[in-house]
């Protein structure tokens, strides 16, 4: 399924990974933030946490739910002519600003018996959104690998506040080229840019030949109070500069035409995925 | 002062040829021979032997080790092996043996292994220690870089630290060395490769501290079999008498596998935004659904703040289980580790230092 657009042509929906090599850097709070900020511009929106065995999503928007990725794939490999991935997402809405979610699996059994080419076909199901983002775990796996080849933009986020972070960044980086993911298709975002340092953002451009697509300020309180209301920044913290910069994030992911006319040309997908899929992870 | 030597094989020519090369050394006297066991047990006391081959590929004579240990305390004990098996091994080290040995041998070979047996330490089975997190970040690296640090010290035992967070090890990093053979080599070459040959694998990080490396691009990675990732793990345990594996984030074929063979697993969380202490609970049920009576898993929270019995409790209270150790904030370990700096000497006088000093005291103590 797909979106008609006004002149009839069918066109797929933007999918935009969030990942990094690095975890516990702020991936999920990007991708709710990300999530938030296309809805409230008017977009169909989902949110997938593919964080399969400690996926947060659903924690920091304080939902419960039944409906997993995991319900999904049982439900497609049983009757597969019934299936539809939207009787497997679940609603967040608060005042104007509503999106799906697809949570990810709640029992870390369920999350080791997930298969790649189906999870690929459920995202897949997912574009009748105008949006689809995705909330990856940081390491380069069968199922992340997966994702980013089928990502329009890859959201690849650093915090460069410690030098292994900043080593798996960089590796991070070059392991992305080399498995001939176009360069116009990782976005780099620096997450917590302003926070006290020793490594300056500049050194870490020079380091990755490429400047920094975007810069989120760093907001500990207001994150904090984001995660303990279970609302998105914009809800929790409307006035912080971060909340500012998530809007300034997904008005230039929406505002394709003027900011980025590279995004409008369809990008070549990354055909590393299929040759090692059998080596890493599950 | 040349060995008293004592051969025990049920394989006549197999005897005679290591009987050959003992006698043409001067290192060796070959006291006596035995096919059968229970002659070895009962007659080799009369030539006051120092120094055991024993062909543990017999499952009668593999048993018997115990009873070797017994009778002659103080003699080195080596099992032999015409292939390394690695349980075999294990289980002749479980039975006090000081090693094994792949045959046929040379007298040479014979001195390079005692060499290498006689530096790991007391003659037990090695203690196998993983660092697991559920989602990483947890503090889990440096926690384990410094415990080795400090068993080293407390023991002046060997102990390996193998760094199996195969995409993104950070122990190179936290030392600050550039080892050429890493983790993937040692996989690629295990079947061919003996307690003497693997040693080299190993960077000398600091007296009786030892690194085996991660790889340098994460697609390394996939060239690891979690298989011979186990035999490498196992290897070690014959060279070092402590092994502290770092593994990867979350459950995997490598962290899954890790974690079957060690004898203690530490669950690593760092507290943050509260929910880790639940990603903490579903990792402990999945360890208690696999438990195997043997196994020990252990909690470890860090960055408690405050560092209070209360909080201990209330994290406990969320968890459904004890936490077991408690470790502190402390920041400038982060810019030790950050400038490779953690082998030049630690704070010992820091609160943090002391928790993970007592974490060691605990893990040699158990090992007694």
């Amino acid at each position: 399924m797909a979106i008609a657009t006004s002149t009839g042509i069918e066109r797929s929906s933007v999918i935009i990974s969030v990942f990094s090599t690095t975890p516990g850097i702020g991936k999920t709070i990007i991708a709710i933030n990300l999530a938030a900020g296309l809805a409230k511009e008017g977009y169909r929106v989902c949110l997938a946490d593919l964080d399969l065995q400690f996926g947060d999503v659903l924690n920091y928007l304080k939902l419960t739910s039944v409906n997993t990725v995991a319900g999904a794939q049982r439900a497609l490999l049983d009757h597969p002519d019934k299936f539809h991935v939207r009787d497997f997402l679940i609603s967040y809405s608060h005042e104007d600003v509503t999106f799906a979610i697809l949570p990810a699996p709640l029992y870390i059994y369920d999350a080791y018996q997930t298969d790649v080419d189906l999870v690929t076909k459920i995202i897949g199901d997912l574009s009748y959104f105008d949006y689809v983002v995705i909330d990856l775990n940081s390491m380069f796996s069968a199922l992340n690998l997966a994702m980013l080849d089928i990502s329009t933009v890859i959201n690849y986020v650093g915090v460069i506040d410690f030098l292994p972070a900043l080593k798996n960044y960089k590796i991070g980086y070059d392991t992305l080229i080399r498995f001939d993911y176009a360069e116009s298709k990782i976005r780099l975002v620096e997450n917590r840019a302003d926070s006290q340092k020793l490594i300056e953002g500049r050194d870490v451009e020079r380091l990755l030949g490429e400047p920094f697509y975007h810069r989120l300020p760093n907001d500990y309180p207001s994150v904090n109070k984001s995660i303990n209301s279970g609302q998105p920044l914009m809800f929790a913290a409307p006035d912080s500069r971060l909340t500012k910069s998530f809007a300034e994030l997904a008005a230039r992911y929406t505002n394709r035409a003027q900011e980025e006319p590279d995004a409008e040309i369809p990008m070549e997908s990354g055909g590393f995925f299929n040759g090692i899929k059998k080596f890493f992870g599950f | 002062m040349a060995y008293k030597t004592v051969v025990v094989e049920d394989d006549p020519q197999m005897l005679d040829e290591i009987v050959s090369v003992l006698r043409r050394s001067t290192d060796f006297e070959v006291s006596s021979t035995y096919k059968r066991v229970n002659n070895a047990l009962g007659q080799a006391g009369m030539f006051h032997p120092n120094l055991f081959f024993i062909d543990i590929e017999n499952e009668e004579m593999l048993n018997a080790i115990p009873a070797f240990v017994d009778i002659f305390p103080g003699a080195f004990l080596l099992g032999m092996m015409e292939q390394w098996d690695p349980l075999i091994a294990r289980r002749a080290m479980e039975g006090g043996a000081t090693g094994c040995i792949i045959k046929p041998f040379t007298a040479k070979d014979v001195g390079e292994y005692l060499q290498i047996y006689t530096v790991r330490g007391q003659h037990k089975p090695a203690r196998l220690i993983s660092f697991f997190s559920p989602k990483g970040r947890a503090g889990r690296t440096t926690l384990a870089a410094i415990l080795a640090l400090l068993i080293a010290e407390k023991t002046g035992e060997r102990v390996a630290l193998i760094d199996a967070d195969l995409q993104f090890g950070d122990l190179p990093i936290f030392f600050d060395v550039e080892p050429k053979r890493t983790v993937v080599d040692a996989t690629q070459d295990i079947k061919l490769l003996t307690p003497v040959s693997f040693a080299p694998y190993f960077y000398k990080i600091k007296e009786n501290v030892f690194l085996l490396s991660s790889p340098e691009r994460p697609e390394y990675a996939e060239l690891v079999a979690p298989e011979a990732l186990v035999e490498v793990v196992m290897m070690a345990e014959n060279i070092f008498r402590y092994v502290i594996v770092d593994l990867p984030a979350g459950f995997n074929p490598m962290s899954l596998n890790v974690c079957r063979i060690s004898d203690t697993v530490f669950i690593t969380t760092m507290i943050n935004s509260g929910f880790e202490v639940n990603h903490a609970k579903k990792t402990m049920e999945m360890f208690d659904s696999q438990a195997d009576g043997r196994r020990r898993v252990h909690t470890v929270f860090t960055r408690v703040n405050p560092f209070t019995e209360e909080q201990r409790q209330k994290i406990a209270d969320q968890l459904g289980y004890p936490v077991d150790v408690m470790i502190p904030n402390e920041y400038r370990m982060i810019s030790m580790a950050n400038s490779g700096r953690l082998a030049s000497g630690l704070p010992m006088d820091t609160l943090l230092m002391k928790t993970i000093s007592d974490m060691a005291d605990k893990v040699i103590a158990a090992g007694r």
